[in-house]
């Protein structure tokens, strides 16, 4: 508001500035005192004066001001009033009214009611610092929306033309929606005021789909005069217009196919009447945000490019769907590689490619549009038209006379556009297209003339094109530049060979090269015939009798024949006369002449369609020479190198011929010719084969007879030999033995031989080690021959009377060829038998007689050693049986073993449960007959136990005899408790005769048979005899089968070494107890019980 | 269900032409069942996903083969199959041409459709001669208005025109395979 003051001072009126600033300070003081005292005047006259004095101006135009006045107001509605600063004017004015603006300044405002009784004037101040601009509310003339952007477009008049002089202005633009007037946008918007009243625009694309809620929009504004020095003050807001929905009550999700860059966010919503239950973009659902009434959005950040289709944004309700596509994707990228080029010099082919792909196809897709500037002329390239392989390219009709073109490849799509600019001479990117219609014609046997279409019209350039000819494996390239009117070509091409396939084909560029065309078609075209450019190549061998002279000679290879060859002609000539033969047919490549010892010039002619070669001659005799040796040679895979000196007489060539040596008849397999000046040549052929010999002659050829220079014999390559030489002996002595072999055959040999190997030792043809005869053993012996010549061999030192091995066998630069073996016996050698007897005798002789001699004079110690006394235990005490008394009582049987007291008696039996042991007998292993054991059934096993200390102490005098003599107790188990001795007599009819040492052990008990061997052998070995016969020891288990004999309830087991002359009397302790079957090793093997009888 | 041809048919070639288009209208099935696999996978999510059940578009011309219809003779039947085959041709014409815009590079999305819109014209003529063959036809039908389903649909969104062609590929593989004299359910 206006700060408002009384005054005393008049104001004057239309008093200019000038006046004002020459006022002194001294009368502003002055004033000032003076409008204070006024000032306290008014304000006791306060109730009936009018006060509170406001003036605003909306348009500088004019001030508005206004005065409160409490009293009379009803009736006192006029006031004069009187502006005064150094001029007075007086207005008679309502009470608010207006005034024109005042000039800066301070003036005098005194306000006087009119008919206002008691009323005194009022006295104001008024400056323009106390004015305030308050524009007048801006009037939306328009508000309008875009929906399908989005945009709302905002149109106002900014009311220019009351405002006095320019000012700035500023609008404020306020965007609400929904219906609780949310505020969605507030944007500040300049302009200017120019004195006219002016139409503004505003535009404002919605994040959110117009359609999805109501929009309000408001706008006021700010006037910014630099020129007014007092306040300024927004105005008031607008009335808010508003955009409201299509009247369409369907539902509907907004925005409808939307492009947006991939990438930005998008507001997507649903107006239905329905409640949205969800809402997905693609597969992914999205929290839902509530507008007015059902409506309902969903804000999508980021959004990925989307494929072909598009993305769908899909709202559900109770039972329907409603949805969207939005398109997310990219601006275009710059076209990159733009080229342009023409095929034909009349279309101009521009090429690019897109860059990156802006994932939008169809009607959204780039559309691009080439314009030239200077012909100001273009073509459009739709998107959608776009091939599956993305070729994109644009036709540009070329201008007549327009060589330089300025191109703009413009790309554009919904998201943005782009460009690209080529600057191109179209006559120096030319690309030709293919040439077509190739054709040949030929002019001669040697040169064609070629033609072809070459599409466009190429008369203000250079045409370079390239005929490429190839030969059979052969290529060549021509480039022929040629000046062109039309599209068809000519081009003569020459030098070619006569009677050849040629392939031509073309391809066009032009100068300035650029680039070529693609190769034509291939045209295949054959020359015509010529004359052969040369003879055959010949040579002449005479046959094997020497009487006709074979005339060979080789097929003309297709470069030299020219054509195809007829026939040939051959005829011969002497210094007398010349005679022919008849025609010879193509297919035939020799002739037979009949000649007599004249020289003859043979001369060979081939012919084809276009005539007669030149005649190659050859003389029928050759140049003898007598200085000649056969040499050899040696190749490698299937050449071989040969060389001869150079001969300046040899003016003509040389000839190598070469034939397979083993071959009967004339000796040709193939001939070479080389230059005169050559020394050297590789022979090569297909038909060499390893480990064959090959004869190679070299000739010297002069007035065109030849000269053997070389004989030569080779191999490409040497193999071992293919079978070994026969040998035979041809003379046999004790000592030596000669032997001569025979050469081998060459086709055999399959190398240059370099030698023999002769291995020899001794062997039988039965024992011999025939295969494994090698020269590193050391009984082998080896001759190594080198000397190829030798045909014999004599092997001396050898033993009369022996067998020897001979070993022969050949080798060659290849390896080594098989063996072939003999057995020879070397002849008897008399003299060394007679010695080889005698001496043998005579020291048999000797060692006999110092062996008795030595033998006599220590018989006692031999005797001593080898053969001592056994005492016979017949002489043994112990063991004597008073006869009298054991034949006079017969129940004294019990051996008498004092002072033995046994202390434990062991007997073990093994017994037939059907028998009893009634008597037990003593009785000597050995003396039982045979024919007693023969009747011996299941034999019983007693194992004794005795009395150790008492044989021990029997013992302990074995030396002594007769009456000092041990005795040995035999206890049958069976008989222990009624021994039953048997007399002296028997025992003396004993057949081992009792005599000398018996032994403890009987060991040859388990089978009669054994028994019946056993007895044989004692009655041999009477006198000492082992304890222990190993024989019997059977170490069977006693599962084993011989444990369970059913011949022999004998078992014995166990270990050998528990063998000791002890033994274990062991008495049954039961009688009718079944017999042991022996569970371990058992003595009773020593002893032959017999059964109780 | 199945329909027999009760009463023996007095021309023996009419059974021939009905076994014939019972044979084309199987083969169409499977052709049907691939081109709407084909087409859902180029129409993006939801399309292709499980579940998925839009509502069913009224279409112009072309509705759902009703379960009634089964009762209906057989000739009225035939001529129901026939009115349905003869709208879906430029039903497929109008799908077709939508998806060219919309999936251009999708070959074999758009020859499948165009091979849809022959096969059914087939099949329909297949159907026709075995109603003329029957007896006397209603007369002309009428045209069907794929165009102006083409118009509306374009103007209704990309979003419509999915479900759109949804609902005719669709709509295709049910007249083909639904039981009947035209269908693939065999003669029933």
């Amino acid at each position: 508001m206006v700060d408002i003051s009384l005054c005393v001072k008049r104001p004057s009126w239309l008093v200019d500035r000038k006046r004002m600033r020459m006022a002194s300070n001294s009368q502003w003081l002055l004033l000032t005192a003076v409008l204070l005292y006024l000032t306290n005047q008014v304000n006791s006259q306060k109730k009936s004066t009018p006060h509170d004095l406001k003036c605003v101006t909306n348009n500088l135009k004019v001030w508005d001001c206004s005065w409160r006045a409490l009293f009379g107001a009803g009736r006192a509605a006029s006031y004069e009033v009187c502006i005064e600063k150094r001029s007075r004017t007086c207005y008679l004015l309502e009470k608010n009214t207006t005034i024109p603006p005042l000039l800066p300044g301070h003036y005098e405002i005194t306000v006087h009611p009119l008919y206002e009784f008691g009323s005194s004037k009022s006295k104001f101040i008024l400056n323009e610092k106390n004015i305030s601009l308050i524009p007048e509310t801006p009037e939306i003339l328009n508000l309008s929306a875009d929906f399908s952007t989005s945009t709302l477009h905002l149109k106002w008049n900014d009311k220019g033309s009351v405002f006095p002089h320019y000012s700035n202005v500023i609008w404020e633009i306020k965007v609400l929606h929904k219906k609780n007037m949310e505020i969605v946008k507030l944007v500040t918007y300049s302009t200017t005021l120019n004195g006219r009243d002016t139409i503004h625009h505003w535009n404002w694309t919605s994040d959110m789909p117009l359609e999805c809620a109501i929009h309000y929009v408001g706008i006021r504004c700010y006037i910014d005069d630099p020129q007014f020095s007092g306040h300024k003050e927004w105005s008031d807001w607008s009335l808010l217009k508003n955009i409201s929905l299509p009247p369409d009550s369907q539902t509907k999700v907004f925005p409808q196919d939307k492009v947006i860059l991939a990438g930005s966010d998008i507001t997507v919503c649903c107006v239905t009447q329905e409640k949205v239950l969800s809402a997905q973009i693609g597969s992914t659902h999205c929290p839902l945000i509530h507008l007015d009434g059902e409506n309902v959005a969903i804000r999508i950040r980021n959004i990925s490019a989307s494929a072909s289709s598009g993305t769908n944004v899909v709202f559900s309700v109770e039972d329907n769907i409603f949805g969207t596509v939005v398109f997310a994707g990219y601006p275009p990228d710059i076209p990159q590689k733009l080229n342009c080029e023409t095929y034909d010099l009349k279309e101009i082919i521009c090429t690019w490619n897109t860059g990156r792909p802006t994932s939008l196809e169809g009607p959204r897709s780039t559309s691009y549009t080439l314009f030239e500037s200077f012909s100001g002329k273009y073509v459009r390239f739709n998107g959608d038209e776009v091939s599956a392989n993305e070729n994109y390219q644009l036709f540009f009709q070329i201008l007549s006379n327009q060589e330089i073109h300025n191109f703009t490849l413009n790309a554009q799509n919904l998201l943005g556009q782009t460009e690209s600019t080529l600057l191109v001479n179209i006559t120096e990117k030319v690309h030709p297209r293919i040439p077509t219609s190739l054709k040949a014609k030929d002019i001669n046997s040697t040169a064609v003339i070629l033609s072809w279409h070459l599409p466009g019209n190429f008369t203000k350039v250079k045409l370079l094109c390239q005929i490429e000819i190839n030969k059979t494996n052969s290529e060549h390239e021509r480039n022929v530049t040629e000046g062109v009117e039309s599209s068809n070509y000519l081009t003569t091409v020459d030098k070619l060979n006569p009677y050849t396939i040629y392939t031509f084909r073309i391809r066009c560029s032009t100068d300035p090269f650029w680039k070529w065309s693609k190769w034509s078609n291939e045209k295949q075209c054959l020359t015509t015939e010529a004359i052969p450019s040369k003879g055959p190549d010949i040579w002449r061998e005479w046959s094997s009798d020497g009487r006709n002279l074979i005339i060979y000679w080789k097929p003309l290879p297709i470069n030299e024949a020219y054509g195809k060859i007829l026939s040939y002609n051959v005829s011969y000539s002497s210094d007398e006369e010349t005679k022919s033969l008849s025609e010879i047919p193509d297919t035939q490549h020799r002739a037979e002449l009949q000649l007599d010892k004249n020289d003859y010039i043979i001369s060979v002619v081939a012919k084809n369609s276009a005539g007669s070669s030149p005649p190659s001659k050859i003389a029928s005799m050759e140049i003898p020479n007598d200085d000649l040796k056969i040499e050899q040679a040696l190749g490698m895979g299937n050449r071989i190198l040969l060389t001869w000196n150079y001969d300046p007489n040899m003016t003509c060539d040389y000839v190598i011929k070469w034939c397979n040596s083993s071959q009967s008849g004339p000796c040709l397999m193939d001939w070479k010719k080389v230059p005169p000046n050559s020394t050297e040549t590789v022979i090569e052929s297909d038909q060499f084969r390893p480990g064959v010999r090959y004869n190679f002659s070299v000739y010297g050829c002069r007035n065109q007879g030849y000269q053997l220079l070389r004989s030569v014999i080779g191999y490409v390559e040497e193999l071992a030999p293919a079978v070994a030489p026969n040998f035979t002996v041809e003379d046999t002595s004790a000592d030596s033995i000669l032997v001569k072999w025979e050469e081998i055959p060459v086709e055999e040999l399959r190398g240059f031989l370099r030698g023999y190997l002769f291995y020899f030792e001794k062997g039988e043809r039965d024992t011999s080690k025939i295969m494994g005869l090698e020269p590193g053993r050391f009984d082998t012996k080896v001759k190594n021959i080198t000397d190829i010549s030798q045909k014999t061999l004599r092997i001396a030192d050898l033993q009369g009377r022996t067998s020897y091995h001979l070993v022969l066998r050949a080798y060659t630069g290849g390896g080594m060829g098989p063996e072939r073996s003999m057995f020879v016996v070397t002849k008897e050698n008399s003299e060394g038998l007679i010695i080889a007897i005698l001496i043998p005798v005579a020291v048999a002789v000797i060692i006999g007689v110092v062996t008795s001699i030595l033998c006599y004079r220590k018989r006692e110690w031999i005797k001593e050693t080898f053969y001592p006394d056994i005492p016979n235990p017949e002489n043994c005490k112990a063991l004597q049986f008073q006869k009298s008394v054991c034949e006079g009582n017969s129940a004294l049987k019990t051996l008498e073993m004092n002072p033995c007291t046994p202390n434990n008696v062991e007997v073990l039996e093994t017994r037939s449960v059907a028998l009893k042991i009634e008597d037990t007998e003593i009785i000597s292993p050995v003396a039982e007959r045979p024919e007693d054991r023969s009747d011996a059934e299941p034999e019983n096993h007693v194992v004794v136990s005795y009395c150790p200390p008492v044989i021990e102490e029997e013992l302990a005098n074995p030396g002594a005899e007769g009456g000092g003599a041990s005795q040995v107790i035999y206890i049958d188990v069976q008989s222990m408790y009624q021994p039953q001795a048997k007399p002296e007599g028997e025992l003396d009819s004993d057949p081992v005769g009792g005599a000398g040492y018996k032994p403890q052990m009987h060991l040859p008990v388990t089978s009669t048979v054994d028994d019946l061997d056993a007895d044989d052998d004692l009655d041999k070995t009477a006198g000492y005899r082992p304890q222990a016969n190993v024989n019997t020891w059977n170490l069977v288990s006693p599962d084993s089968p011989r444990s369970t004999d059913s011949n022999s309830e004998i078992v014995s087991f166990g270990s050998p070494c528990s063998i000791n002359s002890r033994q274990f009397l062991i008495p049954p302790k039961d009688e009718d107890s079944p017999k042991s079957s022996g569970g371990g090793w058992s003595f009773t093997n020593f002893f032959q019980n017999k059964p109780n009888d | 269900m199945h329909f027999r041809w009760n009463n023996p048919s007095p021309l023996p070639h009419l059974e021939a032409k009905i076994q014939q288009t019972h044979s084309l209208a199987r083969l169409l099935t499977k052709y049907a069942e691939q081109l709407l696999q084909e087409y859902v996978q180029h129409q993006g999510d939801p399309f292709g996903l499980p579940g998925f059940s839009p509502p069913r578009l009224p279409v112009a011309d072309l509705s759902d083969p009703a379960p009634g219809h089964a009762g209906l003779p057989v000739p009225e039947r035939l001529r129901l199959d026939a009115a349905a085959l003869a709208a879906l041709p430029p039903l497929l014409d109008v799908v077709r041409r939508l998806q060219g815009e919309l999936n251009p590079r999708a070959l074999r999305l758009l020859r499948r459709l165009e091979d849809a819109a022959r096969q059914v014209r087939a099949l329909g003529a297949a159907v026709e001669a075995v109603l003329a063959a029957l007896g006397p036809s209603r007369g002309p039908r009428p045209e069907p208005a794929a165009a102006a389903i083409a118009a509306a649909t374009a103007s209704a969104g990309v979003f419509r025109a999915k479900l759109l062609g949804f609902r005719v590929c669709g709509l295709y593989l049910e007249w083909v395979s639904r039981p009947g004299p035209a269908g693939a359910g065999g003669p029933a």
